[in-house]
């Protein structure tokens, strides 16, 4: 067993820390578009008494 | 007479059943399909070898493959187009399916071009995890730098030879 199975990571993670490094050695032109497509956000709007209470916009690492 | 005109009814039934099974969709040709997040590479087009680089083992891929299922590891895919091109391509991660049909689908997270590589970038990534593994605090650390190194050292080699 490889040793980030041992360390309990899966596939799905090992897949995302490869693509990110991949998308960090581009020539610097193809570079930047590659990096903007590594963010992703979420927007989490909580509910209180039938209407959006404050937003908050996450960025997960 | 009776005896000799049903042998060759018999003999002409054969032969039509041979080539109604020859005429079936041709079992010596692979349709590829090559995509990636970020680009379609092939879409099933006909070629004639795929080199990949699996956690299975490296292995090539010639038409009437066994089916076959397996994980990428970071490495050059290699396509020998029909006429003989070679196009090679830098895959991060993802699967290679190969079908009973022939027809294989390799989908990866991110996939490039060797051409589109940067060596300086490459090792510039490859220290930052070189230095992150060396200072990982815990095994969860340890291991994704670890990841990240093993990557970077195939992104260096690959755009070596690019």
């Amino acid at each position: 067993m490889s040793a980030w199975r041992q360390a309990g990571l899966n596939y799905i993670n090992y897949s995302n820390i490869a693509a990110k490094v991949l998308r960090k050695s581009l020539k610097p032109q193809i570079r930047t578009e590659a990096l903007r497509r590594d963010e992703s956000h979420v927007r989490i709007t909580p509910w209180a008494n039938g209407r959006p209470a404050n937003l908050q916009t996450t960025t997960p690492k | 007479m009776a005896m000799a005109f049903r042998n060759m009814l018999r003999n002409v039934s054969r032969r039509i059943q041979v080539r109604n099974y020859a005429d079936a969709p041709r079992g010596d040709e692979m349709a590829l399909t090559f995509a990636a997040g970020n680009k379609v590479f092939y879409d099933k087009q006909v070629v004639k070898q795929i080199d990949v680089p699996s956690f299975s083992g490296s292995f090539g891929i010639l038409p009437k493959h066994v089916p076959t299922l397996a994980v990428l590891r970071p490495g050059v895919v290699t396509v020998i187009e029909n006429d003989g091109k070679q196009n090679r391509i830098f895959v991060s991660s993802g699967t290679i399916t190969v079908n009973d049909d022939s027809s294989v689908q390799v989908l990866a997270e991110e996939a490039h071009p060797l051409e589109n590589l940067d060596r300086s970038a490459a090792q510039e990534a490859l220290s930052k995890a070189q230095s992150q593994l060396s200072s990982a605090a815990n095994d969860k650390a340890k291991a994704e730098a670890a990841i990240a190194v093993e990557v970077a050292e195939e992104i260096v080699k690959a755009a070596a030879t690019a």
